[in-house]
Formats: structure tokens, C-alpha cells, sequence
């Protein structure tokens, strides 16, 4: 996978990680979206309708582990895992003064610009880090967890994929991006909590087997109905961020990376003293 | 214990190499001062010694560095870290932790140590820089020169054997620099710790460096050997160093004692000279007064009863030890504050009843952290919002600070800049609208000798314009070089008030470098010495 020239990636995607990075995500989106896809009557269906949220509960937080571990072992330097962890302690404090009352929960508008300026690998890292950290001190763990991770992952991922643009359409590029992502990952949410958050005789409930169409609309009307009056507020409030304080974010972001020269080669050229035979190096690491 | 063998350098997309086929040797406790003009390069050889360049920055490394044995091509920077301790400009950029005894731990703490090793070295560290009473004290509450002892007591608790201080006293004020150097000198000579630094304060270390590199900048070669020999023909050199130049002294004296010693036969073409008589103190409209101002602080009093004048043509240094109240008057004088009691006057109004853009066109302060005034994301930003908010025509402070400082990059961020271009930077935004009174705190800070020289000739200028220059300063070589006048404070009082020339000889503390060596006579500097040579040369 080649990186586009005009940003350099902090967190290299390379061939090995690419590859695990999509198997993993598509995993993680079957973990989500698995209601939709069951049909028919079977017996199948039927049984494992209720264990079903707990294998992928189970198997996400594992998935992401070797993502994350394919992804250090290729070109995690100190610089990057400085701006990591730094990035993703200002992302977890974002989350400390929202509550979430209507909307208001600004955690993606850090993420947003630091996957676009960085690139998307270091975009999925510090999403996936990001919520890990605020779940931790906001002692939100729970089994929405590994679901939020995956969603903020993505988010970041996609922000480092966008179209090169400067100035202004930079700006309302980002905050555009902002409020659409921001809709996908609640509705995505949604989806994984549907199936239990319903409850099972509503007229928006989950019902095993009963074919897409009308799980689909089931679930548009679970999703409008309960979430959407959070949904949307939340997106306008994190476009509105990026609108007014996106800027000097980026502008902070690019400082930081040009300081660090990322992506800025060592070359050691040979040195050739004759006879005197090579220093001997450290033990591997 | 350094050895760089045939060393090349350069960054990723530079067109030259900063370090061109450089050979180096520092010898075991060797005191080794690095010395060269801003941006010559010195920063990246001191960076190459932990292996940060090229590791850290990237870039080509041709050659080897090797150091205790290691080479920076095998040995990233935190596999030197047991060997190489390195210190910085400014300490507190380098805090990690809240609290001194926190800090000092630190280091050993990622060096995974056994407790007990790290409870007795935390102990060592303290006695060593003299840290004990601030064991316990929050990192923010020290002052600089405290602070930067942190600093390299955090280091040193990691038991290096080379010691590399990149400029550790430019962020601070001369008094704390002194603190701070003479906390080096000691580590040298009790622990026999290698020390490589580099430094602008040549006058305080020269004495004690056992060799001098000097980087020329520009790529040109590295002249490295004992002090008094590459002095010799440095571009950047201490006013004694100049003295003894112009003497003709050698080997070069390095301290005002080796200078006494070979000073008679100088004195002797000097006799019949008579040093320039006192400036007279010039006669212009007063810009500024202070009648009976009392500033109180809770229980502190910062000034007591000061009655000053301040005329245009003048350059007034302001002297005194630290707290004694120098900070309080510039900012009394720039409305900062109004006084206790008595009464503050600028152009003949009160200095805190003007509109910020009244006051930005009759008083300029440049404060102590020149950083303060900066806001911009780029040099030329800076100078744009200048131009903009003083209304001045457009490139006007670009103009003055290309005056200050030539040539400084236009898109640099203003943090990204060393202190000394920080601090031109900061001149230039508030001389841009030529305010008739100029504040200046410690202006002299991080500037090596050529920025010092600028700036004397662009305070001259400017007091021969009919600007009142008002600094507060420890610089006496600023002072023997610009000021007309001098004003001693003590615990907020004036205790002296008069010619430069006058106050600066009765007191060896605020005595210049070529003062103690010519004293008793009044000469304060090389450039009035040598004028008087040349007269009676021509005369002879």
C-alpha cells in the first residue's frame, strides 16, 4: 500500500498490516451488523440470537490486539508513541466534561485532524487508543467497549484517507467529515445495542430470522426514535469545533510532526576503516 | 571518551551538510566548550554525541561517532542513556514530573533501577547542586537557575560519564547563570565528568575549559585545542579575550587574574591616555518620571519612594541584584500597574489611563520571557499582526528586524526559535511603531556576541534619535558598552543614580571585564582602549 506523498504517515501501513487491518474490520463490521444478516428461519438463528453479542465482545478486543501489535512492530518509533499517548490523554480529557448531555461529547474533533495530518494508520491507532484510555478513566468499560474502539477506529482511519485540500476547504472538509462520521458512528452503535436494547416486543424490536427488509426498518426506527436526538447534536458539535478551533489544531499537529521529522529517513552511509573490524553491536532490540 | 572519526551530516533535504568530515577527540574529564555563532551547527554535534542526530531527526551520517566505546550507528539514544546525559536550553521544557525529588527519580525509574540504588543517588544528586532545601518544593515554584540545577541533577542520577549541555543558561538571568556554571565547574573537578557545552557566557567558562571547539558555521572546519590558542582568532570572544588581542598578550589570559598578571606594559602605552570623560547626561525634554512611587505586594515592598527622570536621548541601566525591584520600575513605567502611592508620569499622563494603542505608541516593553509578546504561527505573521495592530505601514517591522537579526526565516514558528532570535523578534515587534520610551528586561539574555553587538548599535541609534532607553540588566558589558546612565536599586530604593561610567567603576560588582583589569583607571571597554592606542601611536 502506497501512502500519498504529500503527508507523511507517523504509523506506516505496511503490506502485512494492511491486509490484517481489513480482515479485522471486516470482522469487527459483521460484529455490528450481524442482525441484519441472519434470515430465514433456521434453527441457528433461533439459538444463538442471544450469545451471539458475546462471542464478538469476546473475539474484538483480541482482533484489535494483533492489529495494534502488527502495527507497533512495523514503524512504532518513540516519536510516534510519544505523540500517541499524548494525543490520546488529550482525547480521553475531552471525554471527562461530557456526559453526553444533549450531544455534547467533543472526543472525535481531537481525532479528526491528528488522523488527517499523521495518516490513517496512526488515525486507527489513536481512535482505538483514544476511547481505550477514556473508558478507563471514565470507568466506562464495558461490553461497548471493543464496539466503541472499532467505531472511533475507523473514524480516524477515514480522516487520514480524505482528498488533499488546504486552507478554508480543509476546514469544511474536516467539519463535513465531522458530522457524517459522527452520524455513522452512533447509528453504527446502535446497531450493535439494538438487538438487546429493544427489548423483544416492541414494534422496533429485533426479531431473529425475520429477514433483512424488516430488521432494517426495525432498526431505522429503533435508531430514530431513541438515538438520533443525541446523534445529531453531537455531530453539529463536533463539526462546529472543527469549524472554529480546526485551524489552529491542524496547524499545531503539523508543527509537532515537522519537528519530529517523521518519515524523515536515516541513512548511515558504511564506513570503511580498513582492517579495523565492524564495532560489535547490542543484542538484538 | 567522544570521538567523532571523519563525520558528515546532513538533513533530510538540505542542500549541505551541517557537519562536514568532522573529526573530534574529548579526552576523559575534559571541560570542552563548544563555541560558534547562532546556527553554526553547534546544536546538532552536541545532539550527535546521544546518537539524537541522526536517529531522532533523520538524516545522512556518514563517519562514526563513538562514544565510551559505543557507537551512535549501533547504539540508538536510549541505549547511550546510561553514558550520555543531555541538557537543555530550557529546563522547564524537560519536566516530566511535579516535584524536585520526583524528577531526579525519573530518569532511573525508565532505567528500571533497584529502589534502593535510586534512594541513594536521589541523595547524591541533592547534595551535589546544593538541592537539599528544595527537596520537596513544586518544579513551577523554583526560579531558573533552580530549575536548570533540576535539571541536570535528573541526569546525572543516571550515573553518565559524559555530561552535554546544549546553551543551559541562555533562558536565564545572568545571576542564575552564574548559579548554574558554577554547579558545572564543581561536577567537573569532583567527579572528573566529561562535559561538552555549549555556551554564549564565554566570560564565566572560559577560565575553566580544558579545550574550545569552534564552529565556524557555514561548513568550514572545526578548530579545536586548548582555549587560549583557538581564542585566538574566534569569531565570537569575551571582552578580555578581545583585550588581550589587542595587547598582544600570549598565551591569551582566560581570567581577569591571568590578565592582571600580564597587564603592566599596557598600562604603561596607556599612560597619558585619558579615558573618554563621563557622557555628559543629555539635556532633552523629560519623557517620563516617577514622584514618591511606593508599589507594595501584600507585605513585600518592591519599590519605596522612588523619585526618577527619564529624558529622551537617554540609555539608563537599571541594576541591582534580583527582587530588588528592577522588574517593578519597567513595569510601573508601562502601565502594568498602578503604584501604591505617589504618582507615574509618560508623556505627561498617567501610563494606566491610556488605551492599549496609546500606550503601544508611547511605551515599548520587552519582558523578561520575550515569548510573552509572541502569537503568531510564523515569523512573518508576527510582523504582519505587528504592522496591523499599531497601524504602521505594511513590512515596517519586518524592515527592523531585519535591522536586529538578518536573515531569520520568515515561515519559522516564533517557538520554534532559539531565545536570542525569539528575543530580536520581540524588539522588533515593539520598536516597529518607535515608541519615545523603551522598556527593556534583561534584554541580553541568550544573545551571543554579534547579536549583542547589533543590539548596542541599535540602541545607540535609537538614543540618538531622541528615544529614552530604560533597561533593567546584570549585563555590565551591555551596561560599559550603551548606557549613559546608571541607576543602582536595593530593596527598592535607589541607591545610586548617575553616569554609567561613575557607577559601574566604584563597584566591582557591576565592574566590566577590561574595568578589573585596567582598574584603577576608568576604561570600560576594548573599543575605548584601542581608540586611545591609536592616538598615541599617532602621536608617538
Amino acid at each position: 500500500m502506497v501512502e500519498r506523498g504529500s503527508s507523511r504517515a507517523v504509523v506506516r501501513l505496511r503490506s502485512r498490516s494492511s491486509v490484517l487491518l481489513l480482515v479485522t474490520s471486516i470482522v469487527g463490521l459483521v460484529g455490528f451488523s450481524w442482525p441484519l444478516f441472519l434470515h430465514g428461519s433456521s434453527s441457528v438463528a433461533q439459538a444463538h440470537s442471544a450469545d451471539a453479542p458475546w462471542i464478538f465482545i469476546a473475539v474484538l478486543p483480541l482482533l484489535l490486539a494483533v492489529v495494534l501489535s502488527a502495527l507497533a512492530e512495523g514503524s512504532l518509533d518513540a516519536k510516534a508513541i510519544a505523540l500517541l499517548g499524548i494525543l490520546a490523554a488529550c482525547g480521553a480529557a475531552l471525554r471527562i466534561p461530557s456526559p453526553g448531555v444533549a450531544g455534547f461529547e467533543p472526543v472525535f474533533f481531537l481525532l479528526i485532524p491528528a488522523g488527517r495530518v499523521m495518516g490513517r494508520g496512526f488515525g486507527f491507532v489513536l481512535g482505538v487508543l483514544t476511547l481505550a484510555v477514556s473508558a478507563l478513566i471514565t470507568g466506562g468499560m464495558g461490553p461497548w467497549l471493543p464496539f466503541q474502539m472499532f467505531g472511533a477506529g475507523w473514524l480516524g482511519f477515514g480522516a487520514g484517507c480524505l482528498p488533499p485540500t488546504k486552507g478554508r476547504a480543509e476546514v469544511w472538509l474536516l467539519a463535513g467529515y465531522a458530522a457524517v462520521a459522527c452520524l455513522l458512528y452512533g447509528t453504527l452503535l446502535n446497531l450493535y445495542f439494538w438487538p438487546f436494547g429493544a427489548g423483544t416486543d416492541t414494534s422496533f424490536s429485533f426479531v431473529p430470522g425475520a429477514g433483512m427488509l424488516h430488521n432494517l426498518h426495525s432498526f431505522v426506527l429503533f435508531d430514530l426514535t431513541t438515538s438520533l436526538g443525541f446523534d445529531i447534536p453531537r455531530a453539529l458539535t463536533n463539526a462546529a469545533l472543527v469549524l472554529l478551533l480546526g485551524r489552529p489544531v491542524l496547524a499545531a499537529l503539523r508543527r509537532a510532526s515537522r519537528r519530529a521529522a517523521f518519515g524523515a529517513p536515516v541513512v548511515l552511509e558504511p564506513v570503511g576503516i580498513p582492517g579495523a573490524p565492524p564495532p560489535a553491536g547490542p543484542d538484538a532490540g | 571518551m567522544i570521538r567523532f572519526e571523519d563525520v558528515t551530516f546532513s538533513y533530510d533535504g538540505a542542500d549541505r551538510p551541517t557537519l562536514d568530515h568532522v573529526d573530534l577527540v574529548v579526552g576523559e574529564g575534559e571541560l570542552c566548550v563548544v563555541v560558534g555563532p547562532t546556527g553554526s551547527g553547534k546544536t546538532t554535534l552536541l545532539r550527535a554525541v546521544n546518537g539524537l542526530v541522526p536517529h531522532f531527526t533523520g538524516g545522512r551520517l556518514s563517519g562514526e561517532v563513538l562514544v565510551d566505546g559505543r557507537s551512535t550507528r549501533e547504539f540508538p539514544p536510549r541505549e547511550l542513556a546510561d553514558v550520555v546525559g543531555m541538557v537543555g536550553q530550557n529546563p522547564a521544557a524537560s519536566f516530566v514530573t511535579d516535584v524536585v525529588e520526583d524528577e531526579l527519580a525519573y530518569t532511573m525509574e525508565n532505567l528500571g533501577l533497584d529502589p534502593a540504588v535510586m534512594r541513594r543517588r536521589v541523595e547524591d544528586a541533592l547534595d551535589l547542586l546544593g538541592l537539599h532545601d528544595l527537596r520537596y518544593r513544586p518544579l513551577g515554584t523554583l526560579s531558573g537557575g533552580q530549575q536548570q540545577r533540576v535539571a541536570i541533577g535528573a541526569v546525572l542520577t543516571a550515573s553518565p560519564r559524559v555530561l552535554v549541555l546544549d546553551e543551559p543558561t541562555s533562558a536565564l538571568d545572568p545571576a542564575a547563570a552564574e548559579e548554574v556554571l558554577a554547579s558545572l565547574t564543581r561536577l567537573v573537578h569532583d567527579l572528573g565528568l566529561t562535559v561538552l557545552l555549549a555556551e554564549h557566557r564565554l566570560e564565566r567558562v572560559l577560565p575553566f575549559a580544558d579545550s574550545v571547539v569552534l564552529v565556524p558555521g557555514g561548513g568550514g572546519r572545526l578548530n579545536v585545542g586548548p582555549a587560549a590558542e583557538v581564542m585566538v582568532d574566534a569569531p565570537v570572544a569575551p571582552p578580555l579575550v578581545e583585550l588581550g588581542r589587542l595587547a598582544g598578550w600570549d598565551p591569551l589570559p582566560l581570567s581577569v587574574r591571568d590578565a592582571r598578571r600580564l597587564v603592566s606594559p599596557l598600562r604603561d602605552r596607556l599612560v597619558g591616555a585619558v579615558p573618554p570623560r563621563t557622557v555628559p547626561v543629555p539635556d532633552g525634554p523629560a519623557v517620563a518620571r516617577l514622584d514618591r512611587v511606593t508599589v507594595r505586594f501584600g507585605d513585600v515592598t518592591a519599590l519605596d519612594g522612588c523619585d526618577l527622570e527619564f529624558r529622551a536621548g537617554e540609555v539608563v541601566a537599571v541594576m541591582g541584584r534580583n527582587g530588588s525591584g528592577k522588574s517593578t520600575l519597567l513595569g510601573q513605567l508601562a502601565g502594568v500597574r498602578g503604584p501604591t502611592s505617589g504618582r507615574v508620569q509618560v508623556a505627561g499622563q498617567d501610563p494606566t489611563g491610556l488605551s492599549p494603542r496609546d500606550l503601544v505608541a508611547r511605551v515599548g516593553l520587552v519582558p523578561q520571557d520575550a515569548g510573552l509578546l509572541l502569537y503568531g504561527d510564523s515569523v512573518a505573521a508576527e510582523c504582519r499582526g505587528a504592522d496591523h495592530d499599531t497601524g504602521l505601514d505594511a513590512g515596517t517591522t519586518a524592515a527592523v528586524l531585519e535591522r536586529i537579526l538578518p536573515g531569520l526565516p520568515a515561515d519559522r514558528h516564533p517557538r520554534d526559535l532559539s531565545e536570542g532570535q525569539r528575543l530580536a523578534l520581540a524588539l522588533a515587534v515593539v520598536l516597529a511603531p518607535a515608541p519615545p520610551l523603551l522598556l527593556l528586561d534583561e534584554p541580553t539574555r541568550g544573545l551571543d556576541y554579534p547579536a549583542k553587538a547589533r543590539l548596542v548599535t541599535l540602541l545607540g541609534d535609537l538614543a540618538a534619535a531622541g528615544h529614552a532607553v530604560v533597561m533593567a540588566t546584570h549585563d555590565v558589558e551591555l551596561v560599559a558598552r550603551v548606557a549613559t546612565r546608571g541607576v543602582v536599586l536595593a530593596e527598592g530604593e535607589v541607591v545610586a543614580d548617575g553616569p554609567a561610567r561613575d557607577v559601574v567603576c566604584q563597584s566591582p560588582v557591576f565592574a566590566p571585564q577590561v574595568a578589573k583589569v585596567l582598574a584603577p583607571d576608568p576604561w570600560l571597554t576594548v573599543d575605548e582602549v584601542r581608540t586611545a592606542l591609536e592616538v598615541g601611536a599617532v602621536r608617538g
